[in-house]
């Protein structure tokens, strides 16, 4: 038991890191299991970083908390064709690359102000299709689907119930 | 297996075998039990039981791993089932594979199946209309199957009896062509199909909008307590299996039921090769059971049997229940069966918005689904270019819009904060198809599945009625629509195939005439008086109403028959 908590806090501080959510996994490698993909732990921390920027904590938790980025990974591993697949890791490298020419950082390392700049701009040219705008298009996406969907949310922000036991047809609302 | 085949004739003798525990073979079980018939019910699939294997009912949808979402590989190995609206994260341990029961489909059809016990009851869109005589009366008017050997008084009687035991909530909307039944509470319609449904009374004699009406207990009563069953609690989470039994199913009602006689003997994984025709007695003995695992073949004996597999599955097993006798089928003499196939037309919607009524939402959930707009054309007489008519599904709901553009603290407040947006209105064609000789199911020559049953051909397809009709559909709707000022109307045809409505009926018809149909005004093979077919295969014609009530009234009746005749000693 002991031997096993210091490896674990080896690994951790092996790999630069102050939380994973799971510390037995092979060293370099994204923490959630995946078939088809191949993502480097430094990709997820961009990714998370992106979804946390995308949607940052606030009085509530934000991306990063609710582990939307392993979310995203998990749907575009199982539900996206190979194709939309590779799309996404080339406009991740792409957007990686572009971060560093702008600022010879990766994107987890910049501040936020700078994250969001990159990140409004990718927002602006959804309409051009290439890799990048595949990657943003799908990060994004999912990383709301992943929000809104979320126990925190549904249970915290947006009530979803389980057990309504009533409808009503004409329900008074404001009419904006 | 417990069944060592040394004295089967004694130890696997019943009195009534029914083949299927779906929808019509849950009520079959529950009559013979119930009047104290050793009754032996056969399901190819596994056993579900009432809420214990609802493994999904109580989730959240972020306790899915995909939220609900197919995965990829699932679609791609299921391009038959994916296409089905339940077939999702939460249901789809309710439906076959694509792989698991392959068939040859010579036309495209979608052939949507439920191997468990409850069959497709547990997955239903539970809407039940009865029929009306301009229903039954259909085929001799527009010359077309053959005439129904049953009208509306015939039924009306036994539409009572099991929408009081199921529980069916509606209104009594007073209508000719949808008859009233013995109803609980209907669920209300909102404000803007409240709203057309006075646009349409104001402007057209006979098109109206109802509350749909539903196998939900809206209001339930003893009988439905008696059943384990309480009121329905609006989740509309249905095709998972309802916990309190909210909806109708064999599994929460007919079968437990049945089970609590003492009298059910439910054999789940028993796939039905054929029913056995002793040419020497010159009747129907019982039927040839091939075990779903051990692939041990078992033969079970009872006076009477009941076919209730499933529309085209009743007809596999009656083409392939050989004899001398019946070198074609089980009571095909007159070479009509599996022939005169057809299904419901659901190949267009149409949707739209409507500015107006914005002071209102609503709150909770409809598991009627909305309102229903009963077949307006071709009632009282013929008034266009096509035979018969369309029933249409018309439903108005507002959502939450939740602006996902920008990024950061900006694009998280527009998700939190929604706006509601305005009300958006739909409608679905439900039409009548006509049966033909040419829309015809038939037993593969070549291929078997791994029970040795030979492989179904599927030969169904649409016709030039089908499309005229479809036109119209979307020509009036869009007319009724402009009629109550909504705006951006959006008619949608899609290309789905016959199937996907899970309506297909026929095969083995009712009718007068032994030389054009299978089975008489009872429900009963004209020449194997023990033998009764009660699911969709025996539909003369399709009408426009969602058939499972139809089925149940059927059956419920024909068991009636049945019991009597054996009483009389007309069946031995």
């Amino acid at each position: 038991m002991e031997r096993r908590i210091v490896i674990k806090q080896v690994l951790i501080l092996a790999a630069g890191l102050t939380l994973l959510p799971s510390c037995l996994k092979q060293q370099g490698k994204s923490t959630v299991l995946l078939k088809n993909l191949n993502v480097s732990l430094d990709q997820e921390y961009i990714l998370a970083e992106i979804a946390e920027t995308l949607i940052p904590k606030t009085d509530t938790p934000g991306a990063k908390q609710l582990n939307l980025h392993l979310f995203v990974l998990k749907m575009l591993d199982d539900c996206y064709e190979n194709s939309d697949q590779k799309k996404f890791m080339s406009g991740l490298g792409q957007f990686e690359d572009h971060t560093h020419q702008l600022y010879n950082k990766s994107f987890k390392d910049l501040p936020r102000p700078q994250q969001l700049v990159l990140l409004n701009e990718l927002d602006h040219q959804q309409d051009i299709v290439n890799d990048l705008s595949v990657f943003y298009k799908i990060l994004k996406s999912r990383t709301i689907d992943g929000y809104l969907n979320s126990k925190y949310v549904m249970t915290n922000l947006i009530i979803w119930e389980l057990v309504p036991g009533r409808y009503t047809g004409y329900f008074p609302v404001k009419s904006a | 297996m417990a069944n060592i085949n040394i004295d089967a004739a004694k130890t696997n003798t019943y009195d009534v075998i029914v083949i299927g525990s779906g929808i019509s073979g849950g009520w079959a079980a529950k009559e013979f039990t119930e009047k104290g018939l050793k009754t032996l019910v056969l399901e190819r699939g596994r056993d579900v039981q009432h809420i214990k294997d609802y493994p999904t009912t109580n989730k959240y949808p972020f306790e899915f791993e995909h939220r609900g979402e197919l995965t990829l590989d699932i679609k791609k190995d299921n391009p038959i089932v994916s296409r089905c609206y339940a077939f999702k994260e939460d249901a789809m341990h309710f439906m076959v594979k694509d792989k698991e029961h392959p068939y040859v489909q010579e036309k495209p059809f979608d052939w949507i199946r439920g191997y468990q016990v409850g069959g497709k009851s547990l997955l239903w869109a539970r809407q039940t209309q009865r029929w009306s005589d301009f229903d039954f009366e259909g085929p001799a008017r527009d010359d077309f199957a053959v005439d129904w050997p049953i009208r509306y008084q015939d039924i009306a009687p036994w539409y009572t009896y099991v929408e009081k035991f199921a529980g069916i909530a509606g209104n009594k909307d007073g209508l000719p062509e949808l008859p009233d039944g013995d109803f609980l509470p209907g669920f209300p319609l909102n404000a803007v199909e409240d709203y057309f449904k006075g646009v349409l009374k104001s402007k057209y004699t006979n098109r109206h909008v109802i509350s749909a009406r539903c196998a939900h207990l809206s209001q339930p009563k003893q009988i439905h307590f008696d059943q384990g069953r309480a009121k329905c609690q609006n989740r509309t989470l249905c095709q998972r299996g309802c916990p309190f039994g909210g909806y109708f199913s064999s599994n929460a009602s007919t079968l437990p039921w049945a089970a609590k006689t003492g009298n059910l003997t439910l054999r789940p994984f028993s796939v039905v090769q054929s029913v056995i025709y002793d040419d020497e007695r010159g009747k129907v003995t019982g039927v040839r059971v091939v075990d779903a695992d051990t692939k041990e073949t078992t033969e079970f004996f009872a006076k009477v049997i009941f076919v209730n597999a499933g529309a085209l599955n009743s007809n596999l097993i009656l083409l392939n229940s050989i004899s001398k006798r019946f070198p074609d089928g089980l009571g095909n003499d007159s070479g009509v069966l599996g022939k005169y196939v057809a299904f419901h037309n659901y190949s267009a919607r149409i949707s739209a918005e409507y500015e107006g009524l914005k002071q209102f939402a609503t709150d909770g959930r409809n598991p009627a689904g909305g309102g229903y707009i009963p077949r307006f054309r071709n009632v009282f007489k013929q008034e266009t270019n096509f035979k018969r008519g369309y029933a249409a599904g018309f439903g108005a709901s507002r959502y939450m819009h939740r602006d996902q553009s920008g990024v950061g603290e900006t694009l998280k407040d527009q998700l939190l904060h929604g706006e509601l947006g305005p009300w958006v209105v739909s409608s679905h064609m439900m039409g009548e198809t006509i049966p033909k000789e040419s829309n015809a199911v038939s037993l593969s020559s070549t291929k078997k599945d791994d029970w040795g049953v030979p492989l179904l051909n599927i030969s169904v397809d649409y016709d030039e009625n089908d499309e005229l009709m479809k036109k119209d559909y979307l020509a009036q709707l869009t007319e009724m629509f402009s009629e109550a000022g909504f705006k951006k109307i959006t008619p949608n045809t899609n290309s789905q195939s016959p199937g996907l409505d899970i309506h297909e009926m026929g095969g083995a018809r009712m009718g007068h005439d032994p030389k054009t149909s299978l089975l008489n005004k009872w429900n009963q093979l004209h020449t194997c008086k023990n033998v009764f077919v009660t699911d969709g295969a025996c539909m003369t014609s399709t009408s426009t109403q969602n058939p499972s009530l139809t089925y149940m009234a059927l059956t419920a009746r024909a068991a009636d028959y049945a019991m009597k005749e054996m009483k009389k000693g007309e069946i031995l």
